[in-house]
């Protein structure tokens, strides 16, 4: 049987399995990553991972030996392809994504042959779910500049600080920690990653409420949690490394799950916008066509076309090897500008209708929540400027700015900011 | 389009076109023809032909071909470098014509004239706008029927390099119904009126019709062929070229910026190590590379003729439209003084970016049309 053949036959079969075992997406679901999740959904989420994971769907592309199927990115593309008008299982929400899209790849990278062996099975399976350790109250943009500390003492690590924007971090098992190991170094030479149990007694977790109302972000006070060196990810100190093929996998590439795309797709991206139009126009008028949001709304149909091809190309760039991996920064600024933009047209074509309403869920709320918290986009995961930092330096190769903590040991750096002059 | 998203064949196609035209004629060589009436030289024009410039959308029986099955995204390549290199001439004209030719033609029409064009033994252009600019659908120019023969009253606006052109391709009404005429430029009665072009290296003319007399075969394909999907289908093609272009004098212009920020010395840094210019740099190359993806997604799925191709197109040129304004004027920005004096190429490059884009990509237009087509 010829290549396209076997693969013609895969997509059959997954097609068959699919209609017969999940949920069609509903108007309702939409595909969308759900943002409030009790512990019922958590578990039975779980249980319906692991039906998908024993039909072989779950880790298509990951080597069998870390209990992934082995077979080849166009398989898991297929799957992409079929699976996109079911609710796929996502029992964490958004930290099912991160544990999913940005831990699993950072270990596959990452880990050692014998954790890759026993942590990613549990992944797949749905057993454990991931979140990221990273910001910090008093560090974010400069993740380097991080003061949670890991101390050694005896033949184990004590770790010492508090971890913030932790996305679903209350219902996930484990953490991967970014921590400081030598504060007698440069900031980028004392890092080190840790696998931390987040159900520990000596982990805290605590929901942070967001200006949209959600709860999705949460807050991990680490208050001398004890973990061996089998929990180190990467080599001591060399932490940065880690953070950097991280930082990729968060950016949006290096993952083949990409979106299809189709004219649905995009009209369903606009679709809101379009809503929006249909319950501020005034009775009689009709459409939104002639009235002056139209070409709003088709610039923003432009727009997240756009996007959605931008990243397209540069994520396949990325699997080919073909780019500087900072490459990737171009599409978080994408992301980054696009959403704010988006979330301003949302309340300009809404109009009164989105500072006031009469029905709770109309489109007009949507928009109206959406218009502060559409910012997250420019901030999350490295603000724009950020983005642009590395864009400009690591991509353009432009002249590095003058750097005030990357050669000093990190404990002398915050003494000497405090002495800095104004005027 | 970088380098590194293009296929080998295309990858050939890019070497083999720049190292022509680094040879034959490089931007320096450009500006000696600013004066020229022509704006091109015609044994020149034969010799692009000989590298395919024009061959593309037409089939191996007519004297074309293209390397692979996806002859638009090929001929991309070669627009990159017509833009990179502000080369002159009538590109995006002749090749629409060849398309239309090719797909909508006679087999009379397509064996008088495909080889011809291939060859670029005769120049052929497009007219698709009236005298204001609009894409009228052929509303200005009326066609009326006589026996064996029809007639041509009206105008058309804005052609493409008409005063060297063998040929043009006019979109006119004919019982209220979109046509297009194939009209020889010597046909009695076709006046030529030159227009000044801010594109010192393109020419543009008005073009009258006083009672032009032509045999009915001249009339695009079948006698009775109702135009309006195949200039849809035309201006599709016209668009996708018109970004690719863009994209390469953009990409060409932006390059320039960077080292030029690198060089330039200015309270005792390189300009390009402040962050206020990084930041315009790097959301420069976020724009700039947007615009290639879009570009070459749009080369593929209108290649395609996919049903949703006239939106996408429309995207894409609404996006160029903006972005490549941005860009420009950004770039510009960075080079400060020197990118006042004639002597700098950059005006040279904002000359044609605006013109390209002024032409195919305009944003409110193509905002209508997306608004039109999605029934927004």
């Amino acid at each position: 049987m010829s290549k396209a053949d076997q693969l013609d036959e895969y997509r059959a079969a997954m097609r068959e399995w699919l209609s017969a075992n999940l949920p069609r997406r509903t108007a309702e679901s939409d595909g969308a990553i759900p943002t409030e999740v009790t512990d019922e959904d958590v578990a039975a989420g779980r249980i319906l991972q692991k039906t998908v994971y024993d039909a072989g769907y779950v880790g298509i592309n990951i080597p069998t030996e870390y209990g992934g199927q082995g077979l080849s990115d166009a398989h898991q593309r297929i799957w992409v392809d079929e699976s996109a008008g079911y609710d796929v299982p996502l029992p964490a929400g958004i930290a099912s994504v991160v544990t999913m899209r940005v831990v699993l790849p950072t270990l596959l990278h990452n880990a050692t042959e014998e954790q890759k062996r026993e942590w990613i099975p549990r992944v797949l399976r749905g057993e454990d779910i991931w979140v990221q350790l990273l910001s910090e109250p008093d560090a974010g943009s400069d993740l380097a500049g991080i003061r949670t500390q890991a101390r050694r003492a005896d033949d184990k690590w004590i770790l010492q600080g508090t971890k913030l924007w932790s996305s679903g971090a209350i219902h996930a098992d484990y953490g991967i920690c970014l921590a400081r190991t030598d504060p007698n170094v440069p900031k980028h030479r004392g890092l080190t990653w840790f696998k931390v149990p987040l159900r520990d007694e000596r982990v805290t977790v605590r929901p942070v409420r967001q200006v949209n109302g959600s709860e999705e972000f949460c807050e991990e006070f680490l208050d001398d949690v004890v973990v061996g060196d089998d929990m180190v990810i990467g080599s001591v100190n060399d932490g940065w490394k880690v953070a950097n093929s991280m930082l990729m996998f968060e950016r949006g590439a290096g993952h083949i799950d990409l979106s299809p795309s189709t004219s649905q797709s995009r009209t369903k991206q606009a679709s809101d916008l379009v809503e929006l139009t249909l319950n501020s126009v005034v009775s009689g008028s009709g459409t939104a066509r002639g009235c002056v949001t139209g070409p709003m709304i088709a610039a923003q149909r432009t727009k997240d076309w756009v996007h959605e091809v931008l990243t397209r190309r540069i994520t396949a760039r990325l699997m080919r090897g073909a780019a500087n991996p900072a490459t990737s920064a171009l599409i978080k600024l994408s992301i980054g500008t696009r959403g704010p933009d988006r979330a301003i047209a949302g309340m300009q074509i809404g109009g009164r209708n989105a500072i006031a309403w009469r029905s709770p869920g109309s489109a007009g709320e949507k928009a109206a929540n959406n218009y502060v918290y559409g910012r997250q986009f420019a901030i999350a995961g490295g603000s724009n400027q950020i983005q642009r930092n590395i864009i400009s330096e690591r991509v353009l190769g432009l002249p590095r700015e003058p750097s005030y903590d990357n050669e000093k040991p990190f404990r002398d750096v915050l003494r000497d900011a405090r002495k800095w002059k104004c005027g | 389009m970088d380098d590194e998203d293009l296929t080998e064949e295309q990858r050939m196609l890019r070497r083999t076109t720049t190292q022509f035209i680094e040879e034959q004629l490089p931007v320096s060589a450009v500006r000696k023809l600013h004066d020229d009436p022509t704006g091109y030289d015609r044994t020149w024009l034969s010799r692009t032909a000989d590298l395919g410039w024009y061959s593309m959308m037409i089939a191996e029986k007519y004297g074309g071909g293209s390397m692979t099955k996806h002859p638009l995204a090929d001929l991309t390549t070669i627009a990159d470098s017509v833009g990179r290199y502000l080369q002159p001439g009538p590109f995006i004209p002749m090749n629409v014509v060849g398309a239309a030719i090719a797909e909508f033609g006679t087999d009379a029409q397509r064996e008088d004239l495909l080889p011809k064009i291939a060859a670029a033994e005769v120049v052929a252009t497009w007219a698709p706008f009236d005298a204001a600019g609009e894409w009228d659908a052929g509303a200005k120019l009326e066609v009326s029927r006589d026996g064996e023969q029809v007639l041509l009253r009206g105008l058309r606006g804005f052609v493409p390099e008409a005063q060297s052109a063998d040929y043009l391709l006019a979109a006119g009404r004919c019982d209220g119904e979109p046509v297009q005429v194939i009209v020889p430029i010597g046909t009695a009665g076709v006046g030529i009126e030159a227009l000044s072009c801010y594109d010192l290296s393109r020419r543009m003319a008005e073009v009258c019709f006083d009672d032009v007399r032509l045999p009915a075969a001249a009339v695009l394909g079948a006698a009775d062929t109702n135009a309006t999907e195949n200039l849809e289908r035309q201006l599709q093609i016209a668009v996708v070229l018109a970004c690719a272009e863009t994209v390469g004098a953009l990409d060409a212009m932006f390059a320039m910026t960077v080292e030029y920020s690198k060089d330039r010395i200015a309270f005792g840094r390189p300009i390009g190590s402040f962050q206020a210019l990084k930041h315009v740099m790097a959301d420069q190359l976020l724009y700039l590379e947007s615009c290639k993806a879009a570009t070459a997604e749009a080369a593929q799925v209108v290649d395609r003729g996919a049903s949703d191709a006239a939106e996408v197109a429309s995207m894409a040129a609404a996006y160029v439209d903006e972005y490549a304004t941005l860009i420009a004027q950004e770039c510009l920005q960075v080079h400060g003084g020197i990118g006042f004096t004639w002597e700098h190429d950059l005006h040279l490059y904002m000359r044609r970016i605006r013109t390209t884009t002024s032409i195919w990509c305009e944003k409110a237009w193509h905002y209508e049309r997306i608004c039109e087509v999605c029934a927004l």
